[in-house]
């Protein structure tokens, strides 16, 4: 056991994208936990809520009160500070939940085969071809605007993927001797399941899980183009960078003239998205070369 | 969904052919109870709003509504029956062809989705082809320099398309290539054109302008037509490349380490002959089914860019119809994409059956 | 591989070789680039700028404004303007004369006849589709707001409850009585005598000709034979009532147009949102001096303003906000013009008590009554706490103008010299703590504002609001959301908005339009204030808005609606944020535009031509 983990953490830090990944996702959890000091709020203000700092609505250029600079009246590094922890909640609470949805869903469809297969999968399959965008819209005019509303529509419309892959996975081993063995002795069906079915397939999903992570934060930001999503003002780096876009051509005969807009939120949504790739990858690496993605 | 089952092998002959057949029909006969769920599903979504918020999307002047006019309003258009007789009269035009009005579209539902669809269909094709050839290619480099420079630098600079939102880069293309290069503007066609495709003397095959411009001999507008699609599939290739990256490369990785490979190693085979003809081909297996994906999911995530790049589009068609509560074109619209989606992944299904010769229809 | 990006190279570098420099692109196509698209082209249904901008050079009215002087007519289908003078204007304003032209051709060839004119307004009485413009003529003509309320008064019951939704009879025997209408009611209100036409008011009204003329799309004149040819109504008394609230998509106008115009309609692609006009060779007057007119419907900001530098657009929609992106640019040239608009903030004295708006329900702190606005210090509270300069500077960049009250300025009734509210935090804070007996101030309170998502004026006096009045008081809260358009609908239709930021672009330059809609009981703006401003306006505004509406002497309805704004002022019936001073953005080589206060949108295609 013991050579088994240092196996694990050897192969994950010996990898130099792994250690960036690692590396970055911890700087932002640094700065998610630490946002109130790095940005403080006004007093009795919610501080999710980027404070106007200006009435014009053209961005301004960084300066020593607004370090990233002005945009849609806000000070971005206010909303970078603070979108850091908007866009761990979406994730994590998207992330788990749908998952948990999904392998529910997924097991007893992959576990039982048969009929409960072939009706949750194609219950699965409905879902699945509904446009994500249409049903997020059309969610978001009956549930009424705010972040709440878009994370149950992204988790509503989101477990279909973990879902098919633990059903996958699970097929393969169900036939494998040591299920077959357990079910002859007469253990329990969930037992069978949540002890020795699922420790061997979650792998990928847990995998498929953490490039969700940073996917949800772009399509939460696809949402707030199309005017759904978080409220005006809120810290969330999808509306930060939808205050640059009518700006991006520039002005006054510079083309880059408002680069600060788009750089500074567009920076957090990459690397965010990075180090949760690279840190999916890693742990793929690890547990390679059974499991595919 | 396939299920990979390592000892079965995939019959061959008469025998396949019939099993091949057989699966085709039950999965074609599930397509309409499959439609009837969606269509139930999106129709209570819509039922769930209130008749005044249907109603916006028959309002074209909101400042000018009359309060005596709203009600007479929603009882012109049926908005206060009970959702179920709602429902029925929709199913009911359906099963008669008709899928109502489009107020998004100021068409016939059917027939803004059918003049839509080409140029959704174009842009598609135009762009999956790139994405799949560039990040296949970038796949397997990187898999090949395995955690060395080039297999970092290539997945950064992935991943740095596909985490910045579609408007963001596609706004910074139209900038350089149309605002300072004036190479490759917005728009489906140049106003001259535009006027030739729509004249009498031109014949539309299919309803993509580039296919149709060589078909009638006019290459003139079938340069004009690539020029306009220049930035729209530069955007979308670069944004969807990181995933079709990633899967090509961990498929790679994973070829690269089974036995075959060691064995064609061991045999002494030229390096390259190994990877070209042994690692890449089984390698390719799950790209082609996420292929198939990224070809459906580009149909229906088109809307940011058909904005920007001022194109025609059922993104936008469907985007518009969802913000303003447009039920008809809703509904008609998710049937569609739907349909193209069940299609899409059925001949992906079938298509794998036959790339891997380890897999079942089951 | 290798090859592959070559070819891509290679590709590049031919389609970037055929790019064609001109000086000037398309010289005779003149292309205009705006947002939204027209909603149909059947004047009798359009109420929307971006219909009127095609609406208004396909077609003509009989008359027209001289130039930007909109106190003044000059005939064009008619071959006079009615005047009491000329004495076209008769029997105390109840009776007008219009001499109608002869030798106009219609696009397709057809003769203009005084029947042409008969029928298009008859027929577009007899149509008026719900939420449509026809009011204002079935106002004028008959002291009624619908052909519903009018049938309802003449025979008894109204149209909607005689027939059923495919324009059938409910009862057969309704049909005599209905044409019995037509013929003594309709009929002789609109007729052809001896080459003109004569219109007969129930009662004088004084704007009767602001609503006829050039840019009131609704006043357009078809081609009788061509509508009837195309299914419109057949101009018989027998059956009129199939063709009365038609759908908009079921009316043979929407798509199609053939007009006296200047312009004729070619093409309406609706996959772009792109409306093509063809300079029409016979016209009757001076021929247009650009041969094709593309009407563009694009959404997007940034590509409108790209295709603007590059010279793919000749004109584009800009807002305010972005006029430094613009301005410095070599080739560009910014036309401005003062709008005929009023943006205000109104408010709802008794919210429907479902509302979400209202947090708790009761003022403690963490709502508000649903009366709350009925005490008039909540008003004038919010009337100082507003910082109007700001909003004109900042956010209008200047380009705005604070009228006092809803009349604009360049209109009967305007004076700058009427009271008005000035940014004061200090009076607010009095006013608030004198309201509801103090409770206010010692409970606090907190409520939602509500704005429709894309507009950013309006999203910013939110917002100002916001900042300026939780200021004051740490238990002042209010919650700013932007809502879809139809959630704001649903919201401001049920009266569940405490409160609302209203625009009003003028039908025609009267004062009544702006009063009216604003004030009275059954104006526009006038229920979504509550029932206890219903109640209020009926008591004190109602009598002199009509008052004001039937009194024909300038001087004397000059004083009564200045009357009306003291009183709106004096009980704090709204504030008044600005009147716009819109920005047109356009290519130097543009020559021949000029701006008119009641245009319907930024087009303006009469003489426009493009030349170095």
């Amino acid at each position: 056991m013991k050579s088994e983990t240092h196996r694990i953490i050897k192969k994950l830090f010996l990898n130099a994208s792994a250690i960036i990944g690692f590396v970055l996702l911890g700087v932002f959890i640094v700065i998610a936990i630490f946002a109130p000091f790095i940005a403080p709020p006004k007093e009795g203000r919610d501080p999710y809520m980027m404070p106007i700092v200006t009435w014009t609505s053209s961005p301004q250029p960084p300066s020593p009160e607004h370090p990233f600079g002005v945009a849609g009246k806000r000070d971005i590094f206010y909303g970078v500070i603070w979108g850091t922890r908007t866009a761990f909640r979406v994730g994590i609470i998207v992330t788990v939940v749908s998952t948990l949805i999904g392998l529910f869903i997924g097991s007893i469809a992959g576990y039982y085969g048969k009929l409960f297969d072939e009706i949750l999968m194609r219950i699965t399959d409905i879902f699945m071809a509904i446009p994500f965008l249409v049903a997020a819209l059309v969610l978001a005019a009956i549930l009424g605007s705010g972040l709440n509303k878009v994370m149950i529509a992204m988790t509503i419309f989101g477990w279909m993927y973990p879902a098919r892959l633990i059903r996958g996975n699970i097929l393969q081993v169900k036939e494998e001797q040591y299920i077959m063995a357990a079910k002859a002795l007469g253990v329990k069906d969930y037992l069978i399941i949540i002890r020795h079915v699922l420790p061997n397939t979650i792998f990928p999903v847990l995998i498929q899980a953490s490039m969700r992570m940073g996917s949800l934060v772009i399509t939460a930001a696809a949402l707030s183009f199309l005017g759904v999503g978080a409220p005006q003002g809120y810290s969330d780096w999808g509306a930060l960078l939808n205050y640059s876009r009518n700006w991006m051509l520039g002005g006054q005969g510079e083309a880059l003239l408002y680069w600060y807009s788009t750089v500074f939120p567009g920076a957090a949504m990459v690397l965010f998205v990075l180090s949760w790739n690279l840190v999916g990858d890693a742990l793929r690496d690890v547990f390679d070369p059974r499991l595919r993605v | 969904m396939i299920v990979l089952r390592r000892e079965f092998y995939f019959p061959s002959g008469v025998e396949g052919l019939i099993v091949l057949i057989f699966y085709i029909i039950r999965r074609v006969l599930f397509i309409p109870i499959t439609l009837f769920g969606i269509s139930l599903i999106v129709f209570s979504m819509i039922g769930m709003l209130s008749p005044y918020q249907r109603l916006a999307t028959f309002i074209s002047s909101p400042d000018r509504l009359k309060s005596e006019n709203v009600d007479q309003l929603i009882s012109m258009y049926g908005l206060d029956d009970p959702i179920p007789v709602q429902y029925g009269r929709w199913f009911k035009n359906l099963l008669q062809g008709n899928l109502g009005w489009s107020y998004v579209g100021k068409a016939p539902v059917l027939q803004a989705l059918l003049q839509r669809f080409p140029y959704t269909l174009e842009l598609t094709l135009y762009s999956a082809i790139p994405i799949i050839l560039i990040g296949t290619w970038m796949g397997v480099l990187s898999a090949l320099h395995h955690n060395r420079t080039l297999d970092h630098s290539l997945r950064i600079f992935a991943v740095v398309g596909w985490s910045f939102p579609d408007f963001v880069f596609g706004l910074f293309v139209l900038m350089i290539f149309y605002s300072t290069l004036g190479l490759f503007p917005p728009g489906n066609l140049s106003l001259w054109a535009e006027g030739i495709v729509k004249s009498t003397s031109f014949r539309s095959f299919t309803g993509m302008t580039t296919i149709d411009a060589l078909l009638n001999g006019r290459l003139d507008v079938f340069i004009n037509a690539l020029r306009h699609l220049v930035g729209p599939v530069l955007t979308l290739t670069y944004v969807q490349l990181a995933y079709i990256l990633r899967i090509t490369r961990s498929s790679m990785l994973d070829v690269l380490q089974r036995d075959y490979v060691r064995t064609a190693r061991a045999k002494g085979l030229d390096e390259r002959i190994v990877i070209n003809k042994h690692a890449k081909r089984n390698a390719m297996i799950p790209v082609a089914t996420v292929s198939g994906q990224t070809i459906v999911g580009l149909m229906a995530g088109t809307v940011i860019v058909e904005a920007i790049f001022n194109r025609t589009g059922l993104g936008s068609f469907l985007a518009l119809a969802a913000q303003q509560l447009d039920y008809a074109s809703i509904m008609g619209g998710v049937l569609f994409f739907g349909l193209i989606l069940i299609i899409g992944n059925l001949l992906v299904d079938i298509s794998y059956a036959y790339i891997d010769p380890r897999v079942r229809l089951d | 591989m290798k090859k592959i990006l070559v070819l891509t190279w290679l590709l590049v570098f031919v389609l970037g070789i055929s790019v064609a420099f001109a000086e000037i692109k398309n010289p005779d196509t003149y292309v205009y680039l705006h947002i939204g698209e027209p909603d149909t082209l059947d004047s009798g249904y359009a109420y929307d700028n971006a219909s009127g901008e095609v609406l208004t050079y396909v077609y003509e009215n009989l008359i027209s404004y001289d130039g930007v002087n909109l106190q003044k007519f000059i005939p064009v289908l008619a071959t006079e303007v009615p005047t009491v003078e000329n004495g076209l204007i008769k029997d105390n304003g109840t009776t007008y004369l219009f001499p109608i032209r002869e030798g106009v051709k219609f696009h397709n060839g057809n003769d203009l006849t005084p029947e042409d004119v008969e029928y298009s307004f008859e027929r577009n009485i007899l149509f008026d589709p719900a939420n449509g413009p026809q009011w204002m003529i079935i106002e004028a003509l008959f002291n009624f707001q619908t052909l519903d309320d009018l049938v309802a008064d003449k025979v008894g019951t109204p149209l909607t409850e005689m027939v059923d939704e495919n324009g059938n009879l409910i009862n057969p025997d309704d049909a005599t009585k209905l044409i019995e209408f037509y013929q003594q009611v309709i009929d002789p209100v609109i007729e052809v005598q001896d080459g003109s036409v004569v219109f007969r008011l129930v009662r004088p009204f004084a704007p009767f000709l602001y609503i006829l003329p050039k840019h009131a799309y609704w006043s357009n004149i078809f081609d009788k034979e061509t509508c009837v040819e195309w299914g419109c109504w057949d101009g018989n008394a027998d059956g009129w009532w199939k063709y009365y609230n038609v759908k908009k998509e079921s009316s043979p106008l929407y798509d199609k147009a053939n007009g006296t115009g200047p312009f004729k309609f070619t093409e309406w692609d609706r996959t772009q949102q792109k409306v093509t006009l063809d300079r029409f060779d016979g016209y009757w007057g001076e021929k247009a001096k650009i041969a094709q007119i593309i009407d563009w419907g694009i959404d997007e900001w940034g590509t409108r303003r790209a295709m603007l530098e590059a010279g793919d657009a000749d004109q584009i929609y800009m807002p305010a906000q972005y006029l430094d992106q613009v301005k410095d640019l070599d080739d560009i040239k910014i036309e401005s013009g003062k709008r005929i608009t009023v943006t205000a903030f109104h408010f709802n004295w008794t919210v429907d008590k479902t509302s979400d708006f209202l947090g708790s329900g009761a003022l403690d702190g963490n709502g508000i009554p649903a009366d709350f606005f009925s005490d008039i210090h909540c008003r004038r509270a919010f009337s100082y706490a507003f910082d109007y300069d700001t909003m004109i500077q900042e956010v209008l960049l200047g380009y705005g103008e604070r009228p006092p009250s809803v009349i604009p300025s360049g209109m009967l009734g305007y004076n700058p010299d009427l009271p008005m509210f000035e940014f004061d935090l200090a009076k607010a804070e009095e006013e608030f703590k004198k309201a509801w007996d103090g409770k206010v101030w010692e409970n606090g309170f907190k409520l939602t504002l509500l704005y429709n998502t894309g507009n950013d004026a309006r999203q910013t006096a939110c917002e100002m609001f916001k900042e300026n009045i939780e200021s004051l008081n740490p238990k002042f809260k209010i919650d700013v959301q932007g809502v879809q358009w139809p959630n704001y609908l649903d919201a401001y239709k049920s009266g569940k908005l405490p409160a609302f930021v209203i625009g009003w672009i003028a039908d025609y330059p009267d004062p009544h339009n702006f009063i009216f809609t604003y004030f009275h009981s059954s104006g526009v703006y006038g229920g979504p204030q509550g029932e206890a401003y219903i109640n209020f306006a009926q008591e004190n505004l109602n009598p002199i808005i009509e008052a004001a509406i039937s009194e024909t002497d300038a001087t004397k309805r000059q004083n009564m609606y200045e009357e009306i704004q003291k009183i709106a002022y004096e009980n704090v019936l709204g504030l008044t944020f600005y009147q716009e001073i819109a920005l047109f953005p356009m290519k130097t080589w543009v020559q021949g535009w000029e701006f008119n206060p009641i245009q319907s949108g930024e087009a303006n295609y009469n003489g426009v031509y493009k030349a170095e």
